[in-house]
């Protein structure tokens, strides 16, 4: 489909091209920001990942292995993030993040994503340090490592797996994500590609499939990289995902 | 020795970051949220109480029920339907050769990684009345009679989205169920086999029981990922014709984004946070009770 001219598009929309029209990608390139919302993309899903698994291991470590009144409830209160869907909130958002002043900024997108991907990085985290023996800290201890130096150089190295799974999980969710994006990212120069690709779709019309597919195809392709690359820890962020409950 | 560890000072370190994170913008907009729905509000300014009109008027009109039924109508297409699909899709995986079986992963894996908007791109064009596959193989097989303008017309413009999802969501379900599948001790298998037992007596009476726990999560998660449907009709119809293909969220971000009616919108939410806790309650409550150990 985007090999095809716009007319070929027309009459022949499912076959085979009867000549190969590369113009379709350098002209979807040239005239959709295809660069500034890849790249915006990018800084949202990172960002996204690093503040969740940064604070979120942090939190999870702190549940499981630090003795605190509040432990269960804490664990409980967390895990209510599940149930609430990101999309229902996304009117007081909205207001939230407009009140903030971080609208019109990375952090708008970012920290509400953060929020929502929390719950389920730190209940999957806990379980595994829960499994962690805890003689690995006792020898830290003794050596005069103090609580910080401790998670740094022996529990962060060591939950690394898990981290990674997450880091999948999260990519997928946050890559593809679109009602959130829809409403908070307005401007064009901050939208990721899923918005952005909407917008593209509508001020080029129905008209030219060729373009529109190229766009399709140039857009989707990083998911597709990734999702070849990262195949078997897909499906082991997967598995971690059924066991949770 | 982890007394050692847990200073007040370290607690609140490891613990604060998130919990904040976590309250800010997913427990803490549930209240401004309940706030806006007792008051008429038009995202700017706040235009005086009003109590449960708000919930009054939304429950009154007829584009609440509209959007109710079509919610419904997807929750029931990926559980009736999905749901039965993606495990025979999942059995049918777990049955192949390892080479066929990485095959069909890759294969049932790909609409679930495509973003919602190229997806909805790709069946739109399928639906196109004019030279849309759908139409096109009506025509073919000499079915011209059937043809539809898919997205346009009042009772196929639900079921036709409902379908897109059901193919984007299928094959991810399947996989769920699959990495169920692989965690199933082989010895149960190996006794069956013993007992001269058949492929499907052998899905039927040990697989799926066994698999209790990953279906309810499946379960809740289609559940609630269908009840929360709104990127595809934005994409696709943009809930037309009229109201006929909007969605709770989708009138909700309708009322509340396209008419300035924030009060109402609200309210249409709280109703559907409301909805939302119940069924997950209803699920956690009633399916597959005792957890399964083996």
């Amino acid at each position: 489909m985007s090999l095809k001219s716009k007319s070929e598009a027309y009459k022949n929309p499912f076959g085979l091209p009867s000549s190969w029209d590369w113009l379709n990608f350098s002209e979807a390139l040239s005239k959709y920001h295809f660069y500034t919302y890849f790249e915006n993309s990018v800084i949202y899903t990172t960002g996204t990942i690093v503040i969740t698994l940064l604070t979120g291991s942090m939190l999870a470590y702190c549940l499981s292995r630090m003795q605190w009144r509040f432990n269960s409830a804490m664990l409980l209160y967390v895990s209510m993030g599940l149930i609430v869907p990101i999309e229902v909130v996304v009117i007081p958002l909205f207001q939230l993040v407009k009140w903030m002043h971080i609208k019109n900024s990375y952090l708008g997108l970012i920290l509400p994503y953060s929020g929502f991907a929390i719950a389920s990085c730190v209940l999957m985290l806990y379980a595994f340090l829960r499994s962690l023996p805890n003689e690995l800290e006792e020898a830290a201890c003794i050596d005069g490592a103090n609580v910080y130096q401790t998670y740094i150089k022996i529990i962060f190295p060591i939950v690394m797996p898990a981290l990674v799974t997450q880091c999948v999980l999260i990519f997928i969710r946050i890559w593809n994500e679109f009602p959130l994006a829809f409403i908070i990212a307005s401007k064009d120069q901050l939208r990721p590609l899923t918005v952005g690709l909407l917008g593209f779709f509508v001020n080029v019309g129905v008209a030219d499939w060729g373009l529109i597919g190229a766009s399709m195809l140039l857009s989707s392709l990083p998911m597709i990289i990734v999702y070849l690359i990262g195949n078997e820890k897909i499906e082991n962020a997967l598995t971690a995902g059924a066991i949770l409950k | 020795m982890n007394k050692y560890f847990s200073t007040k000072v370290s607690i609140f370190v490891f613990a604060f970051p998130a919990l904040l994170l976590f309250t800010l913008f997913c427990v803490y907009p549930l209240l401004p949220e309940i706030w806006m729905s007792l008051h008429k509000h038009d995202g700017f300014r706040n235009l005086g109480f009003v109590g449960l009109n708000n919930y009054k008027e939304v429950i009154l009109s007829s584009s609440f029920w509209t959007a109710h039924k079509n919610t419904y109508l997807i929750v029931a297409i990926s559980l009736l339907l999905g749901l039965p699909l993606s495990m025979m899709l999942s059995l049918f995986m777990d049955a192949q050769t390892p080479k066929f079986r990485r095959f069909f992963k890759t294969v049932a894996m790909f609409p679930a990684i495509l973003s919602v908007t190229v997806v909805s791109q790709i069946w739109l064009a399928f639906y196109e009345p004019n030279w849309g596959l759908f139409n096109a193989i009506l025509n073919s097989l000499g079915l011209s009679s059937w043809t539809h303008s898919w997205l346009t017309e009042k009772k196929t413009v639900m079921p036709s989205i409902g379908l897109t999802f059901l193919w984007q969501y299928i094959g991810l379900n399947a996989m769920l169920f699959y990495t169920g599948i692989k965690t199933i001790p082989k010895s149960y298998y190996e006794a069956a086999l013993i007992d001269g037992a058949n492929f499907i007596q052998v899905s039927l009476r040990i697989t799926i029981p066994l698999l209790q726990n990953v279906i309810k999560y499946v379960l809740i998660l289609s559940t609630l990922g269908s009840m929360a449907f709104y990127s595809h009709v934005r994409v696709m119809t943009a809930g037309g014709p009229g109201d006929q293909s909007r969605t709770v969220i989708y009138q909700m971000y309708y009322t509340a984004f396209d008419t300035s009616e924030f009060g109402k919108g609200t309210a249409i939410a709280v109703i559907f946070i409301l909805e939302c806790l119940l069924i997950s309650f209803f699920i956690q409550r009633f399916v597959a009770r005792d957890k399964l150990e083996f």
